[in-house]
């Protein structure tokens, strides 16, 4: 190649590359210009419908589930009760699979008698006064808790928005009229409302699937062995929930059926306690709720 | 006197002055400064909140952007690399390409603007505070105080501790 050939490429690529980058088009022929532009839409609908629910909007969704939730179940202010549920949450969900969140772990008590625990996108985990008094001992709690952590670790909450409120929330960002005005464009907080009613449903409403189920005991299973806590402890729990499956609560959102008891008495079955567990057994005697 | 100045412009001198603007253009992007403006941030070994935390850097501190992927920056802070969430650099705005990986190859698809531009959108504050409007009866002010709910590490060790428990 000649050197002025060589001199004129390298200005061509130059041109190129610092044209791209500072958003200046390169005018491409007439017959190649529409093919372009279909490339182009089908990049951005392709990041659009590829993009899954980040942790932060996990989180903001989580807050909102929450709210509703402590609007109809007001919170225990017992700050004794308060840090030993943390104390045994935390130890839990950093053994998990997910030990870290946007907004990280966060355990409170709702002061109501109704059995209950609930799992909100993000890591708050609210158990209620009447799920405490039901638990015998520490390591039942822990189980409870565990089983709630597994929730938050495999996305069962968040991933009750349908794919296609999801696939609705992506097209509306990348409206023109979004990208323009940003915001909270009216639409995007309706998206928004649907998508806590979806979550909202499932946790507190209709409960989780049988294999969320089945996968969050697997799950609870391994942190509660990972932390130290007797893994039985959750069949021990579940024996305490049975024959209770028509009513409401827990027995509603998290059935404790014959078939799911069965299948975590095989994976950890109900043992005695040990002498570790009785020093745990202590402690949690001496709280009041 | 003109045809002497393309005769010059002609020869590799010219490829050698077309790449040293490209990485005057570059210079920038590497040595991009980021101020921590969130108390208590983690840098993280990976891209995700779900890996181990490496450092925890202090409100005010400045970091070096070393890229940035979705929502994570890549950045150097005291000499320790890993990954810091967008939630500790909110004001930081989004790089739009970088051009040190465009000129030295690896993948730019990442930094794309329209992939930043969706990242920064979607549930955010905003969103949360109209959805607030709309449903004024919510209780945030009680999941707010759930969200300061904390155990200290040396008050975790030693529940940990005497419950036999595993560290």
């Amino acid at each position: 190649m000649r050197p002025a050939v060589l001199g004129a490429a390298a200005l061509l690529v130059a041109a190129l590359l610092l044209g791209g980058c500072a958003g200046v088009s390169v005018p491409l022929p007439a017959a190649v210009q529409p093919a372009a532009d279909i490339a182009v839409k089908t990049g951005a609908k392709a990041v659009r419908a590829s993009r899954p629910i980040s942790d932060s909007e996990e989180y903001y969704v989580g807050r909102a589930v929450g709210a509703r939730i402590l609007a109809r179940y007001p919170l225990y202010r017992n700050p004794e009760v308060t840090r030993y549920v943390n104390e045994v949450g935390l130890t839990l969900a950093r053994k998990s699979s997910r030990p870290h969140t946007y907004r990280g772990y966060h355990f409170a008590v709702l002061d109501t008698e109704e059995p209950n625990a609930f799992a909100c996108p993000g890591g708050t985990i609210l158990i209620t006064r009447g799920l405490l008094k039901l638990c015998d001992n520490e390591d039942q709690l822990a189980a409870v808790l565990a089983h709630e952590v597994a929730h938050i670790v495999h996305k069962d909450g968040i991933n009750s928005i349908s794919q296609a409120r999801w696939t609705e929330v992506l097209t509306t960002l990348g409206s023109e009229a979004a990208r323009q005005y940003g915001g909270p464009a009216g639409q995007l907080v309706s998206l928004f409302e649907d998508s806590v009613e979806d979550v909202f449903k499932t946790i507190v409403v209709n409960g989780y699937s049988r294999s969320a189920e089945e996968k969050a005991d697997r799950e609870a299973i391994n942190i509660l062995r990972k932390a130290g806590y007797n893994p039985g402890a959750l069949a021990a729990v579940l024996m305490k929930m049975q024959g209770k499956e028509g009513a409401g609560g827990i027995y509603r959102t998290h059935p404790p059926t014959q078939e799911r008891l069965a299948k975590v008495q095989a994976l950890a079955p109900a043992t005695p306690p040990t002498g570790e567990e009785l020093v745990r057994a202590e402690r949690f005697k001496k709280l009041e709720f | 006197m003109k045809a002497g100045f393309w005769r010059f412009c002609g020869k590799p001198a010219l490829l050698a002055a077309a790449l040293a603007l490209l990485l005057l253009a570059a210079g920038p992007g590497w040595a991009r400064s980021l101020t921590v403006s969130r108390p208590n941030q983690q840098l993280y070994q990976e891209p995700s909140f779900a890996s181990s935390p490496l450092k925890t850097v202090p409100q005010g501190a400045k970091v070096t952007l070393i890229r940035q992927e979705g929502e994570w920056y890549k950045v150097d802070y005291q000499g320790t690399v890993g990954w810091l969430h967008r939630q500790a650099v909110p004001e930081a705005a989004p790089a739009k390409v970088d051009l040190s990986r465009l000129i030295f190859g690896g993948p730019v698809a990442e930094t794309k603007s329209e992939e930043v531009a969706l990242a920064g959108k979607g549930f955010t504050p905003e969103v949360e505070a109209g959805y607030r409007q709309k449903n004024p009866g919510l209780n945030y002010a009680q999941m707010d105080e759930i969200e300061s709910f904390g155990v200290a590490p040396a008050q975790l060790e030693k529940f940990i501790q005497e419950g036999g428990l595993n560290p």
